[in-house]
């Protein structure tokens, strides 16, 4: 059997998908991170096999050209998935961050009680 | 020496690197305040902890360097659990004089000022005077030396500087000061003498790179504060982590 194009666009949904869940069964992804992308394993593995899905939308859409709302909504996905990334890293980077601070305040607080560096205790 | 024995004071020195300078200033300060001195050590590679310890200060030794402000803020926590009232930043390279501590402290002391900000504009530079300008006019902060890290804190100053909101921040500057403004919070700038740095180099202006970076997240930071800068200390209230 030929390669068809739907074959090749489900098969690329199918194996995303498989992959993301041997990712959470090795312990590689956090569960709550898989289902984003469990969602756009299912949105490729649709549109390659029905790809009058996005023919379909684009005309209601005015889109002359229907692989156009594919790739611009794909690169728009990316992007909110880009700018997620960093809100969370800022986030995390407050908390390392403040950690960090803690466990000085706290070293300093044994060190004192210890008396080795022979600073009152606070 | 003005030494202010009935207030519940403390110095904090952040330093990186500064064994060469850090004893004596850690001296100098505690014996111009008679408070204890807080030593902030960002991670040092040399013996910048040893030196200060042994020339009597408390030390905070973080693990691994996070910053001037982030240094700060880890003092500012600090003296805060321990119940400070106010506490005075001061640089480990030694341009700041511990003889002028106390400018910091009187005006706070004397309730004229939730704030104080020890300037010394002339050591400025023309490159460095017109980027404050400009901070200024997109700002409008009446504050002349905005970077200066020479400056005084009362509690109330304190316990929003301490907040998670704060550490978002890279530089105890601008961001600092418009954090604080928000709360209504009353600023004194203080005329003082500033040497020459005897080591180091100033963190943030120590080479163009930096200095085109800094001036971009600053910029970055003033215009999206500019206005709309509301519930960034709303949320300011104190959480341990």
């Amino acid at each position: 059997m030929p390669f068809t194009y739907q074959l090749t666009s489900a098969l690329l949904g199918l194996g995303l998908a498989t992959g993301i869940l041997y990712l959470v069964r090795r312990n590689h992804l956090h569960t709550r991170y898989a289902l984003p992308w469990l969602i756009v394993a299912g949105i490729i593995g649709l549109l390659g096999v029905f790809p009058s899905l996005a023919d379909t939308i684009s005309s209601h859409l005015g889109i002359s050209y229907p692989p156009t709302l594919v790739l611009v909504g794909a690169v728009a996905l990316l992007v909110i998935k880009l700018l997620v990334m960093d809100i969370d890293r800022s986030q995390s980077e407050v908390r390392v961050q403040r950690l960090i601070q803690r466990l000085a305040i706290l070293e300093e607080r044994i060190e004192a009680l210890q008396g080795r560096r022979g600073s009152p205790p606070p | 020496m003005t030494q202010f024995p009935n207030l519940a004071g403390m110095v904090l020195i952040p330093a990186y690197n500064e064994g060469a300078t850090i004893g004596r200033i850690v001296e100098e300060s505690a014996w111009a305040t008679g408070w204890p001195v807080l030593v902030i050590d960002d991670g040092s590679l040399d013996d910048t902890v040893a030196r200060a310890a042994a020339a009597g200060a408390r030390v905070l030794p973080l693990v691994m360097n996070i910053g001037s402000w982030g240094a700060v803020q880890a003092g500012i926590r600090c003296a805060l659990e321990a119940g400070a009232e106010l506490v005075v930043t001061m640089d480990a390279d030694g341009q700041h004089l511990a003889d002028h501590l106390y400018r910091l402290v009187e005006p706070i002391r004397a309730g004229d000022a939730d704030v104080t900000i020890g300037a010394h504009v002339g050591r400025a530079s023309a490159a460095r005077l017109l980027a404050w300008r400009i901070f200024r006019a997109i700002t409008g902060l009446g504050v002349e030396d905005l970077t200066s890290g020479f400056r005084g804190y009362n509690r109330a100053a304190l316990r929003i500087l301490a907040s998670p909101d704060a550490t978002l921040l890279d530089y105890q500057d601008i961001g600092v000061l418009m954090l604080l403004r928000e709360a209504d919070l009353r600023f004194l700038e203080v005329e003082v003498e500033m040497r020459p740095r005897t080591s180091g180099q100033s963190r943030v202006f120590s080479s163009w790179l930096r200095v085109a970076r800094y001036l971009a997240v600053t910029l970055v930071l003033c215009v999206s504060k500019w206005e709309h800068s509301g519930p960034w200390v709303r949320n300011a209230q104190p959480r341990r982590t």
